[in-house]
């Protein structure tokens, strides 16, 4: 039964870490900008907080606050170049940024011991403090998107030459998502380090840059939820599709699909889109008497024809 | 008549070229506070790039743009827009799987004072600032008709509702130049006159309007000066009933 809710425990953990990731994907594609640089920016903090804490003797949480600054310097750079650059040229631009950052994680031996990692890193990242961290980032950027920052990245994100027309400045909105993008991602990456133990090159490439990307659009880019559900369900699949042995990559890829065809702006928004709707629904049904009397009144009706 | 000395927002000798064509040619044009000034021509005549040029969305190929009489020609567009020029688009532009109040908030953005952390944290000053902005937006939804509408998502409503949504947002930005591009488009008369008597109040309160629009019955009945564009030219200007008259812009029209 202990033996049971430990192996739980462990997805638990992954859950909430790469949630961390996913929401660090989420801020940048709901500011319009197309960077995949996450996955860089968790090995800038994963390598610090590791580096630090082991070969430094620097106290854990200490070390793990240095690489989520780096992220957020490194992101913040990022959003220079990038603010130049559009759509697929920002995310080819970023994947050149994961490559590079993986492959000095690989050659710069003296520093990150190479293929074979960083070890013993202290576990400090208990599921109770991975839980505190993520409802904490979840109400910040909840209210972050409720004021005008939020809905400036969704003009943003949706018609540029309306949010310019409407006084928004499109570099300074990409750039506050791009920080906080590195920010959140070097957050990922030092409590993946102080959770799992050990570190390597391997962990930070391609895979887990396409699992960030793929959490986010099949949660759903538009409200932070999206990257909790989004992590959820692509951490616990491989789990649930065990029996499928071999196959296991292929049932899931396949099933992927099918969600993105079919539910295009992702679980979250789709559920919340459906819940709005009714509740519209409500609310107009409650107002008839009200809704009538305008319709009545003036040329609001008309129109609807 | 209108004249320089009360206009706030003045064209002269503004020129653009793409290539070699001329889409917008030596145009000069003042549009006063207070009154709705028209521009008209036929499709292609250059109308919507006059709009574009004063927002700053393309630059001057020569010429200059004053606004107050301060030279706005190299301005980019949000700076202008901070400065209170608001426009509207021809082809609808909202966000369209937000709400009809979030698109019409998205306008008060050049009034947002609170700061990066305020937003962040959720601190007292964002949320009084953003309680005191939706209280104007349902205002404003009030004085189109549309108050039951604020929750629904934009998209999914009609044509003539997005065009006034859009229309609500320009007036969000409380603005001192108004740019309206083919605001009555597909209305009929009835909601073009709701509409026309809307831009007279606003015109009313000191704002400058520059109205582009086919519909001539429309613009006859709200402009009180009158300029016709073809082919990048000015070719008339005048009262509107004169202009609308005259023979080059009948010609421009109907074509001989």
């Amino acid at each position: 039964m202990i033996r049971l809710f430990a192996t739980y425990q462990s997805v638990f953990d992954q859950i909430l870490i790469y949630s961390l990731l996913a929401m660090s994907q989420y801020v940048v594609l709901r500011a319009g900008t197309f960077s995949v640089g996450s996955a860089a920016f968790a090995a800038i903090g994963g390598y610090t907080t590791a580096i630090l804490s082991t070969r430094s003797g620097w106290h854990p949480a200490l070390a793990i606050a240095c690489g989520v600054v780096l992220g957020g310097v490194v992101s913040a750079i990022m959003a220079f170049p990038l603010s130049r650059l559009r759509g697929v040229f920002q995310a080819v631009a970023t994947m050149a940024l994961v490559q590079v950052v993986v492959t000095i994680a690989l050659n710069w031996e003296d520093v990150t011991r190479g293929a074979l990692g960083i070890n013993g890193i202290p576990k400090v990242a208990t599921t109770g403090w991975l839980v505190l961290i993520v409802a904490f980032v979840v109400a910040l950027l909840h209210v972050l998107g409720r004021f005008s920052i939020g809905r400036a990245m969704d003009v943003i994100r949706e018609d540029e030459t309306v949010a310019v027309s409407l006084g928004m400045s499109v570099a300074h909105y990409q750039r506050i998502a791009m920080i906080l993008s590195g920010l959140l991602a070097g957050l990922a990456g030092g409590l993946q380090a102080c959770n799992s133990y050990t570190i390597k090159p391997e962990d930070f490439g391609f895979t887990l840059l396409v699992n960030g990307l793929a959490m986010a659009v099949l949660g759903g880019r538009t409200s932070v939820w999206g990257a909790l559900v989004g992590a959820a369900v692509l951490t616990t699949l491989p789990e649930l599709f065990r029996v499928f042995a071999d196959y296991r990559n292929v049932v899931q890829g396949a099933l992927l699909m099918v969600i993105i065809i079919y539910l295009p702006n992702g679980i979250a928004d789709t559920l919340f889109g459906l819940a709005h709707d009714r509740r519209v629904r409500r609310l107009v049904t409650g107002l008839e008497p009200r809704a009538a009397a305008v319709s009545d009144s003036g040329a609001g009706s008309e129109v609807t024809r | 008549m209108s004249t320089a000395t009360n206009a706030i927002l003045r064209l002269e000798q503004v020129c653009r070229r793409f290539g070699g064509v001329h889409a917008v040619n030596e145009v000069t044009l003042s549009v006063p506070a207070g009154t709705i000034t028209g521009l008209i021509g036929p499709n292609g005549a250059g109308k919507t790039t006059v709009v574009n040029l004063v927002m700053g969305l393309l630059h001057l190929s020569s010429g200059r743009v004053l606004l107050d009489g301060a030279d706005i020609s190299r301005a980019e567009a949000p700076a202008l827009a901070q400065a209170g020029v608001a426009r509207t688009f021809q082809n609808i532009r909202l966000v369209p799987h937000a709400t009809v109040l979030d698109n019409i908030l998205a306008g008060y953005h050049r009034h947002e004072t609170a700061g990066f952390w305020a937003n962040l944290l959720g601190l007292p000053s964002a949320r009084a600032e953003a309680a005191a902005h939706e209280s104007k937006a349902v205002a404003l939804l009030e004085r189109f008709d549309m108050p039951m509408l604020a929750e629904h998502r934009a998209g999914g409503l009609s044509y003539g509702h997005q065009r006034r949504i859009e229309i609500m947002r320009a007036l969000a930005m409380n603005p001192r130049v108004l740019l309206l591009d083919e605001p009555v488009a597909g209305m009929n008369d009835a909601e073009a006159a709701s509409l026309g008597q809307i831009f007279r109040d606003v015109a009313a309160e000191g704002v400058a309007v520059l109205l582009i629009e086919h519909n001539m019955r429309f613009v006859t009945s709200v402009c009180s000066y009158l300029y016709a564009l073809s082919s990048g030219r000015l070719i008339a200007e005048g009262a509107p009933d004169a202009v609308l008259k005259d023979a080059g812009v009948v010609q421009a029209y109907l074509g001989t």
